[in-house]
């Protein structure tokens, strides 16, 4: 008999531990089945403000000493705003509150039926400033910096460009698709010829999250099957499954959109185009990025498929302050905000560039 | 010895996963990046708003007849709730009383945080705002290696 070659007992041992693991994986993921939803948002906090489909949070202060000027950061209105604050570890308000920043966000909870009227003026010229307004009453800073995301950023934008002396003192645009012909997949499934945006608002009144999650996913249709391979992969691993789940409750949590508001982006938005044309008229008041002169600072993700490149581009050539920045940064939509990669790029490139800004 | 290692299958298999969910990505996106295929959903979709809709008057038309309260009642009814719980708020919050708009009990640690390394320089330095600073445009892009 000879004797058995180091290659064999390499093999050997691989074998064993693949068997191991996949018993180990049937274990755990029967225990996940019946696992309750990954917990979520857990920095303390405070609900500042509610009123039908807005809630406005304050965020306990960890630091010592703050900022003088607090921070809004507005979500947008298809999606929770938990993502700013998945886990600790992971949480993008956590790390600005240690930072010393005073930290607000605005989210929002589904509309219902009777909130199907809602437009873009009810969020821009009244959600928004009220949270502003609330905000001020509530730290006694007359001014605020705001942080959008996505869509948020759009609502952000709105709101600097009819508000220009206003409290604003600075505005960050997180993947905001500004220059909406630029997005793609989307632009062409909303092909007006083609979408008949009266008949779904019409018949729907709220438009229903799956629609929305749909229409995300569509996008990457190959997403969630490969994220669910990734899970059974990595499934000995705590933190990535903590991590999946958190980020798979997100995006199952979709919010729907108010119908007139759907029909309002997509007919004076998508369609018009017209915040980034300057010609957008919100609640009677021009909406032109180009009075805007407060800073801005603009970070977009490479690989974003949601607001890609040809969206985001443009808005700094586009607005009016003189002390404006952009950022490109590697990742995507969502991982731009939350977990490993916005932990290491987009959160201290944000602090860096606000913290010398809110003195 | 490297040669004597074998090939670990869980690498293997992340290599795959991923190099799937390129490909199929980028078909599908191929696929449903064309004009037809926005014509085919979007005619899809409507073939289902008609059909909800005619549910939907069935169904009106039924709860009618049968003298018993519609959608359409069910959400004036919400909306009347609704008017009623935003003035509640509104005098609750006038008492003081509101779950919201109270004063929170926090500490509120003072203002005067400063950005590391410009302690010093703080009260000096003017702080860059309001479009006063001029050539400040910028765009970066992170290194290709991070």
């Amino acid at each position: 008999m000879s004797e058995s070659s180091p290659l064999d007992s390499n093999v050997l041992e691989t074998m064993q531990t693949f068997v191991q693991r996949t018993i180990a994986r049937g274990r755990r993921s029967i225990e996940l089945a019946n696992a309750p939803p990954q917990p979520v948002g857990l920095t303390p906090k405070d609900v500042l403000y509610t009123r039908g489909t807005l809630r406005l949070y304050h965020y306990h202060p960890i630091a010592d000493e703050v900022y003088r000027v607090p921070v809004l950061l507005v979500m947008a209105t298809t999606n929770k705003a938990f993502v700013f604050d998945l886990a600790p570890g992971q949480s993008m308000v956590e790390y600005l509150l240690k930072q010393g920043f005073d930290v607000y966000v605005v989210d929002w909870d589904p509309p219902t039926q009777e909130e199907r009227g809602l437009t873009l003026a009810d969020y821009t010229q009244d959600f928004i400033p009220t949270c502003i307004d609330r905000i001020a009453a509530d730290s006694g800073e007359p001014e605020v910096s705001v942080i959008g995301y996505c869509m948020g950023g759009i609502l952000s934008l709105i709101y600097g460009a009819t508000h220009t002396d206003g409290p604003l003192k600075n505005l960050v645009c997180l993947t905001t698709p500004f220059n909406m012909h630029g997005m793609g997949l989307t632009q062409t499934w909303n092909d007006p010829r083609y979408f008949d945006v009266d008949k779904l608002v019409d018949t729907l009144g709220v438009v229903p999250a799956e629609a929305v999650t749909q229409m995300f996913e569509m996008q990457r249709p190959a997403q969630r099957m490969a994220g669910q391979l990734r899970l059974w992969d990595q499934m000995f691993d705590d933190e990535f499954v903590k991590s999946y789940r958190a980020f798979q409750r997100w995006g199952d949590e979709t919010l729907p959109l108010a119908g007139e508001y759907m029909r309002e982006t997509t007919k004076e938005l998508s369609w018009g185009n017209k915040l980034y044309t300057g010609e957008l008229v919100v609640g009677g008041r021009e909406a032109k990025v180009a009075n805007l002169t407060v800073p801005l600072l603009s970070i977009v993700a490479e690989h974003d498929h949601l607001a890609p490149r040809d969206s985001t581009k443009a808005l700094l050539d586009k607005v009016g302050s003189t002390d404006k920045e952009e950022i490109l940064l590697k990742g995507g939509h969502v991982s731009l905000i939350a977990g490993p990669n916005a932990v290491r790029r987009m959160w201290p490139a944000l602090d860096a560039w606000l913290s010398v800004r809110s003195t | 010895m490297a040669k004597d290692t074998p090939p670990d299958p869980s690498a293997l298999f992340r290599e795959w996963v991923t190099q799937w969910e390129r490909n199929f990505d980028s078909l599908a996106n191929q696929f449903m990046g064309t004009e037809g295929f926005s014509q085919a959903m979007n005619e899809f979709q409507k073939s289902q708003l008609n059909a909800q809709r005619m549910f939907a008057e069935t169904m009106t038309q039924i709860l009618t007849n049968l003298n018993m309260p519609t959608r359409d009642d069910v959400l004036r009814l919400s909306e009347a709730v609704a008017v009623l719980d935003r003035r509640l708020e509104r005098i609750e919050e006038s008492l003081g009383d509101g779950p919201a708009g109270q004063p929170s009990p926090i500490k509120r640690p003072p203002r005067t945080k400063q950005p590391p390394g410009q302690r010093k320089e703080a009260a000096a330095a003017p702080t860059p705002g309001n479009g006063k600073k001029k050539g400040a445009q910028k765009k970066s892009k992170e290194k290709k290696d991070e």
